[in-house]
């Protein structure tokens, strides 16, 4: 088509790592659906990053504490028995094994018994 | 339609001295957007099927709380079947070598011995998805396409997969930063290998091609 066409430079987009430890420290023009799960960067923007800690201290979420809607039933794998199983060896590894287990983990488990 | 209105009890249950218990529970039930989606696939080896008939998804998720939510109800690997795996990647990616995203990728490499499975198994697989889903080896994240954990008689295995052998820098941050957030000895050697010198090697042992 256009044979005097000139090409511009090419570059990566630039990117910026922010480390995020609160949910008072997400990007206030973040977006989120009501209840739902779409979300958006812009170029340029930012890379979602958690830290160890946060994220097992969001293991005691009461949204944790309910099997995602339409779990599969795999024998061994998801069964009800799994789940009552897990909870105790949580409580056992948080004293016994873990170096580092999260504050108040077992506390809270034992608030939703 | 199910809301996030905190229910009476968890209010009462907010400390005392808490000055605003109503919000801080509300805050309770707020969902953290991962930076990518992924995929929680099983394996289980039935001789009988085909490998990939043999491979199911159990869930996807997108959120730090919808991830605890599966992570809390299914079984820890330890007690999973020999031979059984499961494999979390990136949603699009096949947990297999042939995937576009793999073909040209390799793992690093952690083989665990038989009282390891006991000991660390559970821990490091958990350590591995957090480092995974928190997004934890900075830009090198984009090379990660997802990790996998086989449970298997002579030693369980734990292999973080990535989608270009010859990215020699994204790989040594992966595999450095690994191993400092498994606290692995220093002695303790962990070894990548291409997907195509795993899939045609002749003999038991595959080369590394890079080693941390």
């Amino acid at each position: 088509m256009s044979t005097g066409r000139q090409h511009s430079e090419s570059r990566a987009i630039p990117t910026r790592t922010v480390l995020i430890n609160d949910t008072t420290q997400l990007p206030h023009d973040y977006c989120t659906t009501p209840g739902g799960t779409l979300f958006s960067t812009t170029p340029g923007g930012t890379r979602i990053i958690y830290d160890r800690k946060f994220l097992l201290d969001r293991r005691n979420s009461p949204i944790a504490q309910t099997p995602p809607a339409h779990l599969p039933v795999i024998p061994g794998v998801t069964n009800r028995n799994i789940l009552s199983e897990n909870k105790k060896n949580e409580a056992n590894n948080a004293n016994n094994h873990d170096g580092k287990p999260a504050a108040g983990e077992d506390a809270q488990f034992e608030m939703d018994i | 339609m199910a809301t996030s209105e905190p229910r009476a009890a968890e209010t009462e249950e907010a400390p005392a001295d808490s000055p605003v218990p109503a919000v801080v529970s509300a805050e309770q039930y707020v969902k953290h957007p991962l930076q990518n989606r992924w995929a929680l696939w099983y394996f289980k080896n039935d001789k009988s099927k085909s490998w990939t008939e043999n491979l199911r998804l159990i869930a996807k998720f997108d959120t730090v709380e919808d991830f605890w939510a599966l992570y809390n109800h299914i079984q820890q690997p330890s007690k999973l079947g020999f031979g059984c795996d499961y494999c979390l990647f990136k949603d699009g990616i096949k947990p297999m070598w042939e995937d576009d995203r793999n073909k040209l990728g390799g793992r690093w490499l952690m083989t665990l011995s038989k009282q390891q499975r006991h000991n660390d198994l559970d821990r490091y697989w958990m350590e591995t998805l957090l480092c995974l889903i928190g997004e934890s080896f900075d830009d090198a994240s984009d090379d990660v396409c997802g990790v996998v954990v086989n449970v298997r008689p002579k030693g369980d295995k734990i292999s973080i997969w990535t989608s270009n052998c010859q990215n020699r820098d994204a790989i040594m941050t992966i595999g450095q930063q690994y191993k400092e957030r498994l606290n692995l000895p220093v002695k303790v050697l962990i070894g990548y290998q291409s997907h195509d010198d795993t899939s045609s090697k002749s003999g038991s042992t595959t080369k590394n091609m890079y080693t941390v």
